[in-house]
């Protein structure tokens, strides 16, 4: 009998936590500007960077950041996600652009920061295009933290000892392919984990942009013939064995440097990676932009990825958040950004450390270059989160492609059916 | 009257009734209001849509239709359940053997020793280090070439080869803590019974299946239901090592749910994946304990 | 009274076949031990995969430093600490109270109050979290050590429950009932005799829960912000991810770092598994 109490008791304490629940979260702005910022953060490993950067905000704008690392980016999302609903809504974090921005936009969570952006690209701190990416229904929202562009990296005494220059067209690389894959050198780094969308977004958006654009849009379907076509080459390139072991587990820097593969495809913070793993920056490692697959283009695709820095709306530290925000877009922060981390800058008038980064960030600049989203932040998360899959069930074991592509179609069309 | 002062053991009917509840009651409060509590909120979310963000909406019981509408669940409950007669077979077994073979054994406690080191290990450490053993051209392979095999599968990614190499460094990990918990129920074992079967010229397997095996039940229960357990939630070296892939072949049901609730942010969907889970989990536990404790010990 | 030497059971070749198969097996285990030292020890400049099986330098000591230098590691400690001792040991108290009140008291409806506690280990963890990040900071205890304190304790108090009112079933109920016949109290009874006889146990559920707590990574994460309440593990992931931070040896060096405490308590706690249990003395 008492057994059968049990639950009763239970559910009229979880009955009492929700009514605790209903009374909405979030805690008045005190309207402070100077002072300790609580900042949060997935990308943990950059703690000591931003410690480092404490020095110039603490005598520049009087603001220290105090800073939490969420070395899991998933469970880091559903944590700032539940803390807009209680007083601990961060005054500064990072987050993604693209749809799970928007969805924080859409609810009216994300304080705007249109101002901000005017003052920033009025005074040439940023480019109009960077702007595009932050802008939801002509305001602003959040700044950028970091900026990568997703090029090719190469082992530099592989192409040397193989005399092999950088390719500056598509047909080019894959003769490098070719004359590496007769070497016994593989030339290409894959993983069947997470990271196994590059070399689908490279091709695609390589062969036309309005593709690309079309997938992230709903109006091109993954089963189009245009993309079974880039699929096809895709696998073609599997089967002369261009690519790694999906199934090694060697980190890909240390990869790179001890020669298991010759290139890698990834983004422009991986700088510090290979510096970490002990390689040299233009000695032993470089890196170009990989050419389109349509040599037709009149410019050349380049994947871009944008972290952004927010302020919640209903944080109690929301003017304090805009205030470092102001802050962080102008050179002098952007400069001791790029000392502490060694990152591409967005800003045009900051200095950077690293020369390679430094020369990467005026090529994409020019007028041959184009930018677009990062399939990662392009695709909504439903179907990004299929689409990682299957590519990853592809590499691992690569046959015909329209299995993997009918997959990841179903669920695009349930997830364009819910949105109408 | 208090129960405390009663000194007729058989004496009414019930004498420490309250004394009791007493002493039962912090466990249950505690285990209630910590985890309970956050369980029945999930447990509500699951009839709901809910995206992390705004209210809930109630759904009913869409989300468990789509559950088992998706064919991917059934090869995650495939998967989980070859976790959980893995794990039974190996840790288990392994750790009943050690147990004995260090019982009474002179330097036996440092002989069990090297089994506890990996649970000492942190996880990260686990799943890096084994990821490390398994990956193709890793420390497996490169052993394995200098004995003339070169032709390795890929450990972790041909599915279902991937699962069972988990499962064994998962039980690399587990193996001691068995030990250790037979080795307490050996230790609880009477002598006089053991002395009794010596003398009558047991030994060795006699030995074990007609004392040491009825007498480790308590102990066993508490093994066997604590691996099922275990098994049935295994997430964290799976998530390390292969994050359920490639596709979605080595998923087992908590990926799964942590995949819908922390990746999808289909928080609805994720929390009836949990119930689900928690109630597979609570009627295997109900069951196998039933069988074990209620028919000696309690009415 | 039965006398307290028990002679060996097995005859002594037996032994020898015994501590053969152990060491064999023992050694085979320690196999990924060795790997995970020589790898910690290798310089992250010069680290490669290709010959995973040799020590090539020793630069433990340097990753160890690097490890504690990007994680904060030092100001976690303590903490930690007192998480991984003051958790188990309340832990403890209370599963055996749990386990004494169903098998020595025989408590009306044990089997389902028992169920009740055991139940709050079957769902997993990932589904509670986000649910006890809420009330947490409702409640101010997110971010605070008695938060963590608690959270660990309730964690564990479902095994300890098990592994205790199991273990009590092995115990004659006539030695509960002789007690009541010496005029001990329920409590006294409950603390002077039961809880000596079960010392082996005790300790084994202690330094498995602290363990389990030591290590724990997911509570930390969610339920802790500042350097000072985080727990170790937690802080030491922070340093590994996609966007550079620690090499993999750096991160073996801090894993092996965090796992010495543990490995030491193990060492100390080996006597109390040494002998039988002295059953006869009531």
């Amino acid at each position: 009998m008492r057994s059968r109490k049990i639950p009763l008791v239970v559910a009229a304490a979880a009955s009492a936590s929700m009514l605790l629940a209903s009374c909405g979260g979030g805690g008045e702005d005190d309207g402070a500007t100077t002072g300790t910022l609580d900042f949060y953060t997935n990308k943990a490993a950059w703690e000591p960077d931003f410690d480092e950067l404490n020095a110039a905000s603490e005598s520049r704008a009087d603001i220290t950041l105090n800073t939490t690392g969420y070395s899991d980016a998933e469970q880091y999302d559903a944590f700032v996600r539940q803390s807009f609903r209680t007083d601990k809504s961060p005054g500064l974090f990072t987050w993604q652009t693209g749809p799970s921005l928007a969805e924080l936009v859409e609810e009216d969570l994300i304080a705007e920061t249109t101002d901000i952006w005017t003052k920033a690209v009025d005074s040439g701190w940023v480019s109009t295009d960077l702007r595009e990416t932050y802008t939801y229904d002509g305001k602003q929202y959040c700044v950028p933290m970091n900026i990568a562009y997703w090029v090719m990296y190469y082992n530099k005494n592989i192409f040397a000892e193989q005399g092999i220059e950088e390719p500056t067209t598509w047909a080019e690389l894959n003769s490098i392919a070719e004359r590496l894959t007769g070497a016994g050198i593989t030339p290409y780094y894959q993983t069947s984990t997470l990271f196994t969308f590059q070399w689908f977004q490279q091709m695609v958006a390589g062969t036309d942009p309005e593709l690309y654009e079309g997938l992230s849009t709903g109006e091109v379907k993954y089963t189009d013939p245009r993309i079974v076509d880039i699929m096809e080459t895709w696998l073609d390139q599997e089967e002369a064995g261009w690519f790694s072991d999906a199934g090694s587990t060697t980190d890909p820097a240390v990869g790179l440097k001890q020669g298991d593969y010759a290139m890698i495809n990834f983004g422009s913070f991986f700088n510090g990676s290979l510096d970490g793993a002990g390689m040299v920056s233009g000695e032993d490692y470089d890196m170009f932009v990989i050419p389109a697959t349509n040599p037709d283009l009149e410019q050349t695709p380049v994947a871009v990825e944008s972290g952004p820095l927010c302020v919640a709306e209903n944080s109690s530290q929301k003017t304090l958040g805009l205030t470092y925000s102001e802050w962080w877009m102008s050179p002098e922060a952007q400069t001791a950004w790029s000392e502490a981390r060694g990152d591409v800058a967005f800003n045009p008038k900051a200095t950077v450390a690293d020369p390679m980064l430094e020369e990467l960030g005026t090529t994409v600049a020019s007028d041959d270059y184009q930018l677009y989203d990062r399939y990662y932040e392009a695709t909504p998360t439903p179907i990004l989160t299929v689409a990682l899959e299957q590519f990853g069930a592809f590499i691992a074991n690569p046959g015909d492609p329209m299995p993997f592509l009918e997959t990841i179609q179903a669920e695009a069309d349930d997830y364009w059916a819910e949105q109408e | 009257m208090t129960s405390d002062k009663a000194t007729r053991p058989k004496a009414a009917k019930d004498p420490y009734h309250w004394s009791a509840r007493g002493f039962i009651a912090p466990g249950v409060l505690g285990v209630a209001v910590l985890l309970y509590v956050p369980l029945l909120w999930t447990t509500f979310i699951s009839f709901t849509e809910y995206n992390g963000l705004g209210d809930p909406e109630w759904i009913g019981v869409e989300n468990y239709v789509e559950m088992f509408d998706d064919p991917a669940f059934l090869g995650s409950v495939l998967n989980t359940l070859l976790w959980v007669g893995g794990t039974l077979l190996v840790p288990v077994g392994i750790g009943l053997g050690i147990a004995l073979l260090t019982w009474n054994l002179k330097g036996g406690t440092w002989l069990r020793l090297p089994f506890l080191i990996p649970y000492a290990v942190s996880g990260i450490g686990v799943a890096v280090i084994w990821s490390f053993i398994l990956g193709s051209g890793g420390a497996l392979d490169q052993a394995l070439g200098a004995f003339g095999f070169s032709d390795t599968p890929r450990w972790l990614v041909d599915a279902p080869l991937n699962t069972v190499v988990m499962i064994l460094a998962t039980a690399w990990q587990g193996v001691g803590v068995n030990a250790l918990l037979f080795t307490i129920g050996l230790q609880s074992i009477p002598k006089e019974p053991l002395e009794a079967a010596r003398i009558d010229g047991a030994g060795g397997f006699r030995l074990f299946r007609s004392i040491l095996w009825p007498m480790l039940r308590p102990l066993t229960a508490v093994v066997v239901g604590l691996s099922i357990v275990a098994s049935l939630k295994t997430f964290d070296i799976v998530q390390g090592m292969t994050k359920g892939g490639p596709g979605r072949d080595s998923e087992t049901l908590a990926l799964t749910m942590y995949k819908e609730t922390f990746v999808n942010s289909e928080y609805g969907l994720g929390s009836a994946i949990a119930v689900f889970l928690t109630i597979v989990t609570l009627a295997a536990a109900i069951l196998y304990l039933r069988q074990q404790l209620s028919s000696k010990h309690e009415g | 009274m039965p006398s307290k030497s028990t002679a060996p059971p097995f005859k002594s070749t037996a032994r020898v076949i015994r501590t053969a198969v152990l060491a064999v097996l023992g050694l085979l285990w320690l196999i990924p031990v060795y790997l995970l030292i020589i790898n910690a020890a290798k310089a992250p400049e010069t680290f490669t995969t290709t010959h995973s099986w040799r020590p090539t330098d020793f630069s433990l000591l340097s990753n160890i430093g690097e490890a504690m230098r990007l994680s904060g590691l030092a100001d976690s400690v303590l903490s930690t600490l007192v998480y991984a001792v003051v958790s188990p040991v309340i832990a403890v108290l209370v599963g055996a109270a749990a386990g004494f009140a169903i098998v020595a008291l025989r408590l009306r409806h044990g089997f389902a109050w028992f169920v009740a506690i055991f139940g709050g280990t079957v769902f997993p963890l990932q589904m509670i979290l986000l649910p006890l990040f809420d009330a947490y900071s409702r409640m101010n205890l997110f971010d605070t050590r008695l938060g963590m304190i608690l959270v660990y304790t309730a964690i564990s108090i479902p095994f300890s429950a098990f592994v205790m009112r199991n273990f009590f079933t092995g115990i004659a109920h006539n030695v509960f009932e002789a007690s009541v016949l010496d005029g001990a109290s329920t409590g006294r009874i409950f603390f002077r005799v039961y809880l000596p006889m079960a010392s082996s146990a005790l300790v084994a559920i202690f330094i498995l829960q602290a363990t389990f707590i030591w290590n724990d990574f997911l509570l930390g994460l969610v339920l802790s912000q500042s350097d000072t309440v985080r727990p170790i593990v937690t802080s030491l992931a922070g340093m590994q991810s996609t966007y550079g931070g620690a090499q993999m040896s750096t991160v073996l060096a801090g894993g092996l770092l965090v796992s010495l405490p543990t490995v030491v308590l193990f060492l100390c706690t080996q006597k109390f598994f040494s002998r039988g249990l002295a059953l006869g003395q009531y």
